[in-house]
């Protein structure tokens, strides 16, 4: 968002909250002095020491080994950084192969298709759902309570769910049933279900509520005089949601789609069951590698799919600058 | 319920384990690698430690092996990749690891087991010629790949030797044969050889085991069958032959062949029990689950043969003194005919059939070895009934089914080279 838009819209805004005030501020550095803040965040931070920074570590060194028909050994080789960009051929005008990004990342890239695809599906189902418990349901209790009723999905594991779309979608699924039994079709369809169309519709339909809470609560804290004052102003609907609304907005979609993006990057499972396992993901690579005991590949593999997703999430913040904007 | 709760324990419980395990144990894995030099220490009190695969790790069995011998028994079922990978990385780890030949063209050289003495194994001589000789019965086929015969000689020091020696490199466990599952209502006609995998027939309606090493074996005895390929030994394929195989297996998938790719057990069942699938590769207890679920389900015997893998109980070249004592007690036990009899009802077969014949009720025996209808309902090892009166196991006697085995399950030399191609298989679209 500009700077002019920002000003634009700090004129319109009479009702904002006051800048913290000397006094206030003196008494936040008090509470702040007099409670041992550094002890709080102790147990995360051995937690996080422990648990991510020392495994991630553990990884990179990893990927260096060299992995023999007697074990590991540690050492320090570029071999399956190598093995994860070059294929051979890539360089040879006459082979098959020529210019052909190698196996590896080509299934990176595929993950990241399949991940912005459904970020987008997320987003264009998300955001009406939040839009709708934001601004037109008027009690809190109400809003509330269907903002719960869109977490029951998590309520079981969603594996369970996936398992139980196949008699929905399945080639003797209710839908086919139901096609067949109306006589729209004189044999049953199989696209519903282990395909890419079925992928997709899983994905969205499982992550869709990591979007919609970030952006919920961005446009719950929309101040509605705002609003009201831009109508008395004479603005449109439109204009009001191109002017206030979107961009007040943006943090919270900014979040949701972080939330939407690291997950799905690291999906395995729900291409196994839900797409038959008929296509690879960044997660299925590493796995397969783990299978055959070759963990310094697996984890050149796992590396480069959080190069990936650090790269995607700086992407994600350079659109939408969320400390600003908070 | 219980009968397919019984079955799926078998081997794709363990297979899940490993999915839900990876994260965690992937970097401690690796990491207990690097720490090799502490002294391992054994308490008397300390359990015997085994690992496995779910195949041969379940409570009843290390359970009753500890109240036999009169000490504890700790076992860890893994799946198959954590179980390769600690195995070949953390010998320290266990004392007796329950593992599989075709793992074993890594895990010999890398000098992780120590020989098996076969002076110190009581039933020795009761043990089959399956391994010993490569047949069963005089006149089969060894079959190709790692057969049990080519990985089990060794010498004192745990070296390959050749021929029969006094020693071994881990003692032949249980194993089966595995093929073709079907549904005889789907397909029409029935399925006599690997080629039908690949058939027209049954486009869209065909699964393939998502594990490159099995399926790409499973898939080479459909190409073969075709006559698009003579294969010099599927069980360890050139890079031309991988590349072959692979392609058509390209062309295959983007045609739409391929309904899905199974990893567990239970995957497996349901997409035969939901009518996804008319056709697939598959493990011969998720044959028998298929039926309990009352969907026809038959276990093809391809006239090319079946593709077999045999079970290895070895122990680490770490464990000395009261626990190698301890270990040697406990192979011993293993084929002493109780755990025979177990696996048996779960359609595996035991290297030494004479001893689990003793543990097993006529009727049982009848049923699962010789491949006669049962007399009566025939339960699961957990005593639930499983058989129902009359039903005939597919495939025949174990004579029959283990007479011509086409190829053993393999880990190739060319192995990271398949993986990586297989990997291509799964991406294209």
């Amino acid at each position: 968002m500009s700077d002019a838009s920002k000003t634009h819209h700090t004129g319109l805004i009479g009702s904002q909250p006051k800048p913290v005030d000397g006094l206030q501020r003196a008494k936040i550095a008090h509470t702040e002095e007099g409670f041992p803040t550094a002890w709080l965040i102790t147990p995360a931070t051995i937690w996080l020491i422990l648990f991510l920074v020392i495994p991630l570590i553990s990884i990179i060194i990893f990927s260096f080994w060299e992995n023999t028909p007697g074990g590991l050994i540690p050492a320090f080789s570029f071999e399956f950084y190598g093995e994860y960009f070059y294929t051979e051929g890539f360089f040879d005008p006459d082979a098959d192969r020529f210019l052909l990004p190698s196996v590896f990342i080509r299934t990176l890239g595929s993950t990241i298709y399949f991940t912005l695809v459904t970020m987008f599906l997320c987003l264009i189902v998300g955001y009406p759902i939040a839009y709708f418990l934001a601004m037109q349901v008027q009690a809190f209790k109400w809003q509330l309570a269907l903002f719960l009723l869109c977490m029951v999905p998590f309520w079981t594991s969603y594996l369970i769910r996936a398992v139980a779309w196949l008699p929905m979608l399945g080639r003797r699924g209710l839908i086919n049933q139901a096609l067949l039994g109306m006589g729209i079709v004189d044999k049953p369809v199989s696209f519903l279900f282990y395909s890419e169309f079925g992928y997709t519709m899983a994905l969205v339909q499982i992550y869709v509520v990591l979007g919609i809470g970030p952006i919920f609560f961005s446009l719950a804290k929309i101040d509605k005089a705002i609003l009201e004052a831009a109508l008395d102003m004479g603005a449109t609907p439109f204009q009001i949601f191109r002017e206030i609304i979107g961009p007040m907005s943006l943090p919270g979609v900014a979040i949701g789609m972080i939330f939407i993006f690291v997950v799905i990057m690291g999906e395995f499972a729900t291409a196994v069951v839900v797409y038959g396992g008929k296509t690879s993901t960044a997660g299925t690579v590493i796995l397969n590698y783990y299978g055959i005991a070759n963990y310094p590949f697996a984890a050149v593999n796992a590396l480069m799919l959080m190069l990936a997703m650090v790269i995607g999430i700086v992407v994600i913040l350079r659109i939408v600058d969320i400390r600003k904007e908070l | 319920m219980t009968v397919k709760k019984g079955n799926a324990s078998v081997r794709g419980a363990s297979v899940k384990m490993s999915r839900r395990k990876f994260m965690g144990t992937a970097a401690s894995v690796a990491a207990a690698g690097t720490i090799t030099g502490f002294p391992n220490i054994v308490q008397a009190a300390d359990p015997l430690r085994t690992i496995g695969l779910g195949v041969s790790i379940i409570n009843e069995i290390q359970g009753k092996a500890a109240k036999d011998l009169g000490f504890k028994i700790r076992g860890q079922a893994l799946g198959y990749g954590a179980l390769f990978g600690k195995t070949l990385n953390q010998n320290d780890q266990y004392d007796v690891s329950e593992c599989y030949y075709d793992m074993f063209d890594v895990m010999i050289p890398s000098g992780v087991f120590q020989a098996i003495d076969t002076h110190r194994i009581k039933d020795w001589d009761k043990i089959s010629d399956l391994t010993k000789t490569g047949m069963l019965t005089p006149g089969s086929s060894i079959g190709q790949g790692d057969a049990p015969v080519r990985q089990i000689w060794v010498d004192k020091d745990g070296k390959r030797a050749k021929g029969p020696s006094r020693y071994i490199s881990g003692l032949p466990g249980w194993h089966n044969a595995d093929s073709l599952g079907y549904n005889p209502d789907d397909t029409g006609r029935p399925i006599e050889s690997w080629a039908e995998l690949f058939h027209s027939d049954f486009k869209g309606r065909v699964a393939l085991l998502n594990i490159p090493q099995v399926g790409a074996m499973d898939a080479a005895m459909g190409m073969e069958a075709l006559g698009l390929i003579k294969f010099g030994d599927k069980g360890d394929m050139t890079r031309k032959e991988i590349d072959v195989l692979i392609d058509f297996l390209i062309v295959k998938k983007k045609e739409g062949h391929f309904r899905a790719f199974w990893e567990t057990f239970g995957q497996s069942v349901n997409l035969m029990v939901s009518g996804e699938v008319a056709l697939q590769s598959m493990w011969s207890p998720a044959v028998t689950a298929v039926n309990a679920e009352g969907v026809p389900c038959i276990y093809a015997s391809p006239k090319e043969g079946m593709r077999g893998w045999h079970g290895a109980i070895t122990i680490s070249k770490k464990a000395t003194g009261k626990r190698l004592d301890q270990a040697y007690e406990y192979l011993n036990w293993w084929i002493s005919g109780w755990a025979g009899a177990f696996v048996a009802r779960q359609g595996y077969y035991m290297s030494t059939p004479a001893n689990t014949k003793k543990h097993l009720p006529a009727d049982e025996w009848d049923f699962w070895y010789e491949g006669k209808p049962a007399a009566k309902e025939l339960p699961d090892p957990f005593g639930s009934p499983l058989i129902n009166k009359g039903q005939v196991r597919d495939g025949g006697s174990y004579e029959q089914r283990f007479k011509k085995i086409a190829v053993w399950n393999s880990v190739m030399t060319e192995n990271d080279y398949l993986v990586k191609r297989w990997t291509e298989f799964l991406t294209a679209n």
